[in-house]
């Protein structure tokens, strides 16, 4: 279907990719949300259009779950959590922001190198999109790593998650939708217990920068 | 049947425990009745495996040898730990540390712990196995930030990251691991396996390695042992029981059930080389970082790393080691659970896990000191207890094919054992504190280690002949 050609995939895989090195760059939480809301409404729009393009019932409503949980519920928590703490810029980073950037050229460079390569024969037509996905993968990660903020470390981890999914996608490696709710379930979990550490987190150190997280040194 | 009252009797137990409104010993004994249960079933299922192989229950959950042994393991560590928690909780909330909402926010989460263990171990899907294994972190979470102390929450906010973001890569693995074994339904090991041969090597590496990265990061494999020491050390003692013997088991399942499939496409030298790998790392670093320690239960946090890296080792030299392995794994859940319950109740005694506050146990706490000494002789790997033979059996397999590593593992462990040993002398003896009243803390906090060394010490000398027969199916692919 020209929905899905290779070439639309790779366009909004690319989407996907710019934004996480968007949220990288940007400073302000209420960006880093909006960020993930526009990744993860992508990532529900293609699971919706797959579905769409399937006339299957249970993928769209696994489809519309994701929409749910990701563009509406996830980002509510993170806009109420950042009201309450009254956080209007995220953590800094430990790296600046040129090493960042030079970082993240190198680890989208090493997903385009001959190592990662054979990766793409799992999906040979959406090759180039598939590399895309896996550097997503390796900048998310880098952005729990870089970012000294545990709102924008669970954001990362949000989006490691979106760029599996995306990855899944695009390779075929989607699981049947009972098992994808099942997924979600996990990942709803996740972002209500994690919200509720992040208050944790607040009220015990004044502050969610985990740099300020040192009681363990003490003993 | 039996499947479903394992499933069922802690998910009801952990629902039950909510709903209940005021009094502690409701929850007790829901929490000793329902792993009392476990215990039997699980008992009955380890049989019927022995006796008929695979207990299935439909094709989503069935149980092998292998699943059986770890089942065996969870329910034992899990029955001790309830009756355990009912004297551990009880002490605290004397001392006013706690009160019935925690309490019951305790057992809720500890019945739902217990359940997410069983289902990983149960199902036959990786996928599911996955979702399980996730939801032992989230419901694990509160109960290291029980305290609700500024260290218990750096220790719970540590570990929920390095779980979720480990656990993220290992449901990568699973994914690219499914990639040949496409299905409509669910994909269970067995199609995983059978589809094995055909894997693209390359596919097939990658896949194991996010997968050992992500279950390893559950076992607590150096380097992906952080959260290890600071979650042991904060959250309440049973539950730290659990996370040792129990977790570490299920775990160590997951990563045992994708070796084979990676065999299967690879051959053996790739996952080997990194059980073998992984297993040094963690036996060397575990030993280095007890000999500094200053905290009694990240002390025995690294033993436990350092326990892990042995499996591992066992596992990664094969053949008559991976037999070895296994049986390690058994001892080293039965007498770490042992002395982690020794140390709850030395903490209650002396309200501090520094070793440097805890002098004169053998005076304070004669019962527990004797129990903690016989646990300790136990987990260093002395005769009489069947650590030493397992040690042993992993060394003697590996000398043969890996002498460098295996001389190497041995000189971490004489660290280990120096480090433990000069640690475990300061607490036991030494001159107690005026201010320490000599006493135990009560029953319910000496009989379950007791009966935990007992099995230990039986099961060393005495494996009865179905048992043996199980421990030999479950090895026999490895």
């Amino acid at each position: 279907m020209d929905f899905f050609s290779a070439q639309f995939l790779f366009f909004v895989q690319t989407l996907l990719f710019a934004s996480v090195i968007f949220m990288h760059l940007s400073k302000k939480s209420a960006s880093v949300i909006f960020l993930y809301q526009v990744q993860s409404l992508i990532v529900a729009c293609l699971l919706l259009g797959s579905a769409l393009a399937e006339s299957a019932i249970f993928p769209l409503f696994v489809a519309v779950v994701v929409c749910a949980v990701k563009v509406v519920i996830a980002p509510h928590f993170f806009r109420r959590l950042t009201r309450e703490l009254q956080l209007k810029f995220s953590a800094s980073t430990y790296l600046s922001g040129p090493l960042t950037l030079i970082i993240l050229a190198a680890l989208t460079a090493f997903t385009y190198s001959h190592f990662f390569a054979p990766l793409s024969t799992l999906n040979a037509s959406n090759a180039r999109a598939l590399l895309l996905a896996a550097a997503m993968m390796l900048a998310a990660l880098f952005l729990i790593v870089n970012r000294k903020g545990a709102l924008s470390q669970m954001i990362g981890i949000l989006s490691l998650e979106n760029a599996i999914v995306a990855f899944a996608f695009l390779s075929g490696l989607e699981q049947s939708p009972a098992l994808e709710l099942g997924v979600l379930f996990d990942i709803l979990m996740w972002i209500i217990i994690a919200t509720v550490f992040a208050s944790m987190v607040y009220r015990q150190f004044g502050s969610l920068d985990v740099t300020a997280m040192n009681s363990l040194k003490e003993e | 049947m039996l499947l479903i009252i394992l499933l069922c009797v802690p998910f009801a137990a952990s629902v039950l425990s909510w709903l209940v409104k005021k009094r502690t010993l409701v929850l007790e004994s829901l929490a000793a009745g329902a792993s009392t249960i476990e215990l039997a079933a699980a008992l009955s299922l380890a049989g019927s495996v022995a006796k008929s192989g695979p207990y299935s229950l439909t094709d989503s959950f069935s149980v092998d040898p292998l699943g059986a042994v770890v089942i065996l393991i969870l329910a034992i560590i899990g029955v001790v730990a309830a009756w355990y928690s009912a004297g551990y909780l009880r002490a605290e909330v004397e001392k006013s540390i706690i009160g019935f909402h925690r309490v019951r926010q305790y057992f809720v989460l500890l019945h739902l712990f217990i359940f997410a263990m069983f289902f990983a171990v149960a199902t036959t899907s990786p996928t599911l196995m996955w979702i399980a294994i996730e939801a032992t972190t989230l419901s694990t979470a509160f109960l290291i930030s029980f305290y609700n102390n500024a260290s218990a929450t750096e220790a719970a906010w540590k570990y929920l990251l390095v779980n979720s973001v480990g656990l993220l890569l290992g449901f990568f693995g699973t994914l690219l691991f499914l990639s040949p074994a496409e299905s409509a339904g669910l994909t269970d090991w067995n199609s995983l396996f059978a589809a094995a041969a055909g894997f693209d090597p390359f596919i097939a590496k990658i896949a194991f390695v996010f997968v050992f990265i992500g279950y390893g990061t559950k076992v607590g494999w150096v380097p992906m042992h952080t959260w290890r020491p600071d979650a042991y050390s904060k959250a309440p003692i049973p539950v730290v029981a659990l996370f040792s013997g129990s977790l570490l088991s299920v775990a160590f399942l997951a990563v045992l059930r994708f070796k084979l499939i990676a065999d299967a496409s690879l051959g053996g030298d790739f996952s080997a080389n990194m059980l073998i790998g992984f297993g040094l790392s963690s036996i060397v670093v575990a030993a280095f970082s007890m000999l500094g320690q200053k905290n009694y239960k990240r002390l025995l946090a690294y033993s436990s790393i350092k326990h892990a890296g042995i499996i591992a080792l066992g596992f990664g030299f094969g053949g008559a080691a991976a037999g070895a392995a296994l049986l390690h794994l058994i001892y080293h859940a039965l007498a770490k659970s042992a002395l982690f319950l020794s140390a709850g109740n030395i903490f209650l005694k002396y309200s501090s896990t520094k070793v440097e506050n805890v002098r004169g146990v053998l005076s304070a706490l004669p019962v527990t000191g004797v129990l903690f000494l016989a646990g300790f002789v136990a987990i260093i790997g002395l005769p009489p207890f069947g650590l030493f033979f397992t040690e042993l059996s992993i060394l003697a397999a590996g000398i043969q094919y890996h002498p460098a590593v295996s001389v190497i593992v041995l000189l971490a462990l004489a660290l280990g054992f120096i480090g433990f040993l000069r640690h475990a002398v300061a607490m036991m003896f030494g001159e107690r504190e005026k201010r320490i009243a000599p006493g135990e803390a009560g029953v319910w906090t000496i009989v379950p280690i007791i009966i935990l060394l007992a099995i230990l010490a039986a099961a060393s000398w005495y494996l009865p002949v179905s048992f043996r027969s199980l421990l030999e199916s479950a090895v026999l692919a490895y």
